[in-house]
């Protein structure tokens, strides 16, 4: 589906700010019921991430001592503003990408990876000791599985012959989905998105039983929140790309809502079936599989063509 | 070059006493390099209540209740050795169906116990699907305690000389059910913690401890039996009415956490057979004989196996109304050394579970702890503690 918005509009109101803020919570609430309902517990209510956003908005900001106090402010908004630039890129809600040029697939990856980046940067930025361990873990984690992913996502990327987000969509919609011809590079994706997002197994960068709430531990009030709407958007984003690279394209908002949603429950089946994984395990696993896979995907591909 | 290598910073995460890991209060300091562990210290005494003092201040009736609180999860092991030990200074015994109704609350206590254990356990490694579902199926104890006793935690089961209730066939049905609904569950648990591989991931290998270590570190209760220790009170030196109902002491080899998950969830299959075979031969006759106000002069040791190990008590009677000293060492005391020797070379993240592996319990351990600074250290009377305690928080 193509519309074509007012600037103004595409920025502020659909698909980017507003919606994208709205249906981030609303993904997070579905991520946070089903991994409940697996679990055999009741889980939250559906206005629960809005209330918990609601109230760390509201809440006074403590500045620790010993930060620099630009970067613990500006850390949240680099990473929330990273997450809602790269929604510009992928087809949100099954509409074409407001903005698209040559390449805007790369452009994509790195300001989703800004997340984690200033996650590790916040992290390092504080004087506590469960702060820096989980910096060290973020960054540790984001090296092992950034290049598998960026890998299984330029699976499809050759298969169409384009790094336009918008080509690839288009290629994907007309051709089988790409979830059948390159089933590796979509478990990479997958579980490269799961470790992006430091959902568990891979939450070891804020292992609470461990460290508490790793490189988030001394922010309380609006920077945790900024923080958390960004994971949402970042979790939003990332189903979008999925689903448009490897669940046959999105031609249409009904066609986004159940391959997202399909994808939502994929992850949270993932998520409450395994035991956490140790940070030298989940690196352990990239390096030695995830890569490996994700290479040999790569070569089949381009000797194919 | 510099052949001088300069000091190295050390580098110490704290755990506790305020901790997400931690249930209760307790201090850990570990010394990490990167992920590695190079040192780990405790810390106890937060929560130290002057229970024992408290006790002398309480006749044997009163001093059973208080001492049954020394531990929400195993109150009814605390009481039953305390029952024991006064019976064996007063002289008396208690009859069969009450030693028997003792063991079958003390087994169904175990069940709870463990059950909740694997919870925890499972929460700290991150795998909360298994906390959930440990917990959830436990309610059943949960429920058929609250039947039984008409509470959940508190049992209040003993009296000095027997028990206060009787079994009758309504709840030993509803007993049978419980434990005929919890032991395909516990297959299905026991399947899980030696086959998903994640889990073993976290635990095969991690906090190993050798026989010999178990046994120099004196460790006790289910820590020692998964390294191959064969140390259970209750076939040791049986009480109760475990002469009539043996059980068989389940050992592991490998001395991991992994042998610590098997070795509890294979007590659980052993603590069901019990639990059926009480109810099926429970010995008919009164609940309870008269245990007189006055206790003899004499002293005794009571053991008993709790959930987690052997529970100590020496009793001393002045042949007052009041115990004249009463002193408890509870499991948890005897297993933090094999936590802290087993740490080092561990990455951080096995911290949390090592340190749930011996299922500690803090506040049930915490017993008088006096700090010495310097020259001013003194001896407190019970009435000043007390005025101390009632001025702190005026």
């Amino acid at each position: 589906m193509n519309i074509e918005l007012p600037p103004l509009v595409a920025l502020l109101l659909f698909p980017g700010g507003l919606f994208l803020l709205s249906a981030g919570t609303v993904y997070e609430w579905a991520d946070r019921k089903l991994v409940a309902r697996f679990q055999n517990r009741i889980g939250p209510r559906w206005f629960q991430p809005v209330a918990d956003v609601v109230k760390l908005l509201a809440k006074e900001e403590i500045v620790p001592d010993g930060v620099n106090p630009v970067l613990f402010h500006g850390l949240p908004v680099v990473a929330l503003v990273g997450t809602l630039t790269a929604a510009l890129y992928v087809p949100m809600a099954g509409i074409a990408p407001s903005y698209s040029f040559t390449g805007d697939l790369i452009v994509t990856l790195y300001l989703l990876s800004l997340m984690t980046l200033s996650m590790g940067l916040a992290g390092a930025n504080t004087l506590d000791r469960f702060s820096l361990i989980g910096a060290t873990r973020a960054l540790t984690q984001l090296f092992s599985y950034e290049a598998p992913f960026l890998m299984a996502l330029l699976g499809p990327a050759i298969a169409a012959g384009s790094w336009q987000i918008s080509q690839v969509d288009a290629y994907a919609q007309g051709h089988w989905w790409l979830v059948l011809t390159q089933p590796v590079g979509f478990l990479v994706a997958l579980v490269g998105l799961m470790g992006k997002l430091e959902l568990p197994p891979f939450d070891s960068p804020e292992a609470e039983t461990e460290i508490v709430a790793g490189p988030m531990t001394e922010y309380s009030g609006r920077g945790w929140a900024l923080f958390r709407i960004g994971r949402d958007v970042e979790l939003l984003v990332g189903l979008t790309l999925m689903a448009a690279f490897y669940l046959g394209g999105l031609a249409n908002p009904i066609e986004f809502m159940l391959k997202t949603g399909g994808l939502l429950l994929v992850t949270a089946a993932l998520q409450s079936l395994f035991c956490r994984l140790r940070i030298d395990q989940t690196v352990g696993m990239w390096w030695r599989i995830g890569i490996l896979l994700a290479l040999a995907q790569l070569f089949l591909l381009v000797f194919m063509r | 070059m510099d052949t001088q290598q300069e000091p190295r910073k050390t580098f110490v995460v704290p755990i506790g006493p305020q901790h997400p890991a931690l249930k209760e209060p307790g201090h850990f300091e570990i010394t990490v390099d990167g992920e590695i562990v190079t040192a780990a210290t405790v810390r106890l005494g937060y929560v130290h209540r002057g229970i024992e003092k408290g006790v002398e201040q309480r006749n044997w009736a009163q001093a059973m209740y208080m001492l049954e609180r020394i531990c929400g999860i195993c109150s009814h092991v605390h009481a039953t050795a305390y029952a024991l030990g006064v019976e064996a200074l007063a002289g008396v015994q208690a009859p069969p169906r009450a030693q028997a109704i003792r063991v079958l609350v003390a087994e169904l206590e175990r069940v709870h116990s463990h059950l909740l254990w694997l919870g925890v356990a499972a929460h700290e490694g991150g795998f909360d699907t298994l906390f959930m579902y440990s917990w959830r199926d436990r309610e059943m104890i949960m429920d058929v305690l609250e039947g039984l006793t008409g509470n959940r935690v508190n049992y209040s089961c003993n009296v000095l000389g027997g028990v206060k209730f009787d079994v009758d066939d309504t709840q030993a049905d509803a007993i049978r059910r419980a434990v005929d609904f919890l032991e395909p569950r516990t297959h299905h648990y026991l399947k899980v913690v030696t086959t998903d591989e994640t889990l073993i991931g976290r635990t095969r290998n991690v906090g190993k401890m050798t026989f010999l270590e178990a046994e120099t570190l004196g460790t006790v209760g289910p820590t020692a039996r998964a390294s191959g220790v064969p140390r259970d009170i209750r076939v040791d030196s049986p009480y109760a009415a475990y002469p009539d109902f043996p059980v068989k002491t389940i050992t592991a080899t490998a001395g991991d956490l992994e042998a610590k998950f098997v070795v509890r969830i294979q007590e659980l299959f052993e603590s069901y057979r019990v639990i059926r075979e009480i109810l099926d031969k429970l010995p008919a006759g009164d609940l309870a004989v008269r245990v007189k106000p006055r206790v003899p002069p004499g002293e005794t040791v009571s053991r008993v196996e709790a959930p987690r190990g052997e529970l100590f008590y020496f009793l001393k009677s002045a042949g007052g109304p009041n115990p004249d000293r009463v002193k408890v060492r509870t499991p948890s005391l005897c297993n933090w050394g094999s936590v802290l020797a087993t740490a080092p070379g561990h990455k951080l993240a096995d911290v949390p579970m090592l340190i749930a592996g011996i299922d500690p319990c803090f506040s049930c351990n915490d017993r008088l702890v006096t700090v010495r600074r310097r020259s001013t250290a003194e001896t407190w009377t019970w009435a000043k503690l007390r005025q101390y305690g009632i001025e702190y928080y005026r």
